[in-house]
């Protein structure tokens, strides 16, 4: 038991020590410029956490992550959903492991999801605000 | 396993291969832990340290199939049954709408909160939900499901309903059994709105489970001319019910989480059990510090209504047996558990927890656990 203490207080320093850097990046939700929903902060939630299947106006919605990697999805799972990246994946972990429900798909980087939005009105994404282009809509910066 | 090989060749087949991307994710957790008094067992570990009881290794695969259709597979590979690969979930999926997802196929009974995902450590605070509540002895049933959602006023509610049959090998009174859960209806509904999760659940079975152990005892009986004690004894034809209610309160910081269910096993040897937990949490960064206090009390029951007593040996023999055989299974323990999860990574929870038993009926004894829990 002494030993393996000694490994567990090694281990709780280690990390301790290693706690990340809240991500401070400003994130910008973006949608298809011809899409003219009306989307409030609490249906960004809800189509994030896949409780929320269309858009107010009832065409479908296809929500999209950036890479769980990223300090821009950190950023959105704390500031726009309100949970820490692991209650996130906790989350999601109850849906998909019980066949409930489907991961939002993945965007390997902002440029890819700005290309994802610009090519498809039923896509939402967010992305670092300072690479906001003209080709898609900004609804909500958090 | 008949499930696993047709979900196989599916996925293999060079036609699924071609139409349809297969998406692979999984989860694993492995424990450890130790008790810390001489020849008890709890929860499958001893007073030497193991790391089998509690670990498990699953991989997922799901497939669009196109026009609604889906299909999903979950291996599943316990510690405590020697790693043996068991299908956990196999099942073909309709989503009949946005809201209705229609399951054929090999599923979980969604008795408790935590069912659904019982398996996936990562989901929830603890190691394991506690053993008192979580304790059916099986939990899959072969056969047709419906998971319905809507929005009732704020609260976002789903109905889930199963109807199957079950006929899976189980470890009862001591050996492995060939039961069968026959006309197995369940039905969960759930509501939720931010921080605020209720539930409640209801199930209902018919059910047999051979235990020829019981023949000396059941044939004495009817031997003596008391054919209803024997009966009563025997699970054959039996009807039984669950039902169960909860609630989880995940406001900021604050975990409560609380359960109580009812098993109602039908006239036999098994006693009607109630049980409860109530757990308590508290998040500091990516710390959480969790205590839960829980009772497990089983109701004893006559069946000896209409026998005589000291007239004839022969039959006093049978009443002392009989009387020893439902003690045998009767439960009467308290326990609570202090326990932390400290997210090590974004995908990776390291869980300790101490448990304290208190039984009424037995020895008090606890225990030390450790756990890595990961998706992927």
């Amino acid at each position: 038991m002494n030993k393996l203490f000694k490994l567990l207080l090694t281990i709780s320093i280690t990390f301790a020590l290693g706690i990340c850097n809240i991500a401070r990046a400003e994130v910008a939700v973006i949608i298809n410029s011809g899409n003219s929903a009306t989307i409030s902060d609490d249906d960004i939630k809800r189509i994030f956490l896949g409780k929320m299947k269309s858009f107010p106006d009832g065409s479908k919605v296809l929500p999209v992550n950036l890479k769980n990697s990223s300090d821009v999805r950190k950023a959105f799972d704390k500031k726009a959903l309100g949970k820490s990246a692991s209650q996130i994946k906790a989350y999601w972990s109850k849906l998909v492991f019980s066949g409930k429900g489907n991961l939002p798909k993945e965007a390997a980087d902002d440029s890819e999801a700005i290309r994802l939005v610009a090519e498809n009105p039923a896509v939402i994404a967010y992305i670092d605000a300072s690479n906001v282009t003209a080709s898609v809509k900004v609804i909500r910066k958090f | 396993m008949k499930y696993f090989k047709i979900l196989f060749v599916l996925f293999l087949s060079p036609l699924a291969v071609d139409s349809a991307e297969i998406r692979f994710s999984g989860f694993a957790t492995i424990a450890g832990g130790i008790t810390f008094d001489d020849d008890q067992s709890l929860e499958g570990y001893d007073d030497n340290f193991s790391f089998n009881p509690k670990s498990k290794f699953a991989l997922q695969a799901v497939t669009d199939l196109g026009d609604g259709w889906g299909i999903t597979a979950q291996l599943l590979a316990r510690g405590s049954e020697t790693w043996n690969i068991d299908a956990e979930w196999a099942f073909l999926s309709y989503d009949a709408s946005d809201n209705w997802r229609l399951i054929i196929g090999r599923q979980r009974v969604p008795f408790y909160m935590y069912s659904d995902f019982l398996d996936v450590g990562y989901a929830y605070h603890w190691i394991e939900p506690p053993n008192g509540v979580y304790s059916l002895p099986f939990d899959l049933v072969d056969g047709v499901g419906s998971i319905y959602n809507s929005s009732l006023g704020s609260f976002d509610s789903t109905l889930h309903l199963t109807y199957g049959r079950n006929q899976d090998e189980v470890n009862l009174v001591g050996a492995d059994r060939e039961p069968d859960f026959w006309n197995l209806f369940s039905a969960a509904w759930t509501l939720n709105r931010d921080w605020l999760t209720l539930r409640a659940s209801y199930a209902q079975t018919e059910l047999t489970v051979p235990i020829d152990d019981f023949d000396p005892l059941v044939g004495g009986w009817r031997a003596a001319g008391f054919p209803q004690v024997a009966d009563d004894i025997l699970i054959v034809d039996d009807f039984g019910y669950f039902a169960g209610v909860g609630i989880i309160i995940d406001y900021e910081d604050y975990l409560v989480v609380a359960e109580y269910t009812e098993v109602h096993p039908g006239d036999s040897v098994f006693p009607v059990q109630d049980s409860y937990y109530l757990s308590f949490g508290k998040r500091f960064d990516t710390l959480l510090v969790h205590l839960t206090y829980g009772a497990d009390e089983d109701i004893s029951k006559s069946i000896l209504g209409g026998v005589p007593s000291g007239v004839d040996p022969g039959l006093d023999f049978l009443i002392a047996s009989t009387a020893g055989l439902f003690a045998s299974q009767g439960e009467d323990s308290t326990f609570f558990t202090l326990g932390a999860r400290w997210e090590v990574s974004d995908s990776v929870a390291f869980k300790a927890e101490f448990t304290k038993y208190d039984d009424a009926l037995a020895s008090d004894a606890s225990l030390m656990q450790f756990a890595l829990s990961t998706v992927f």
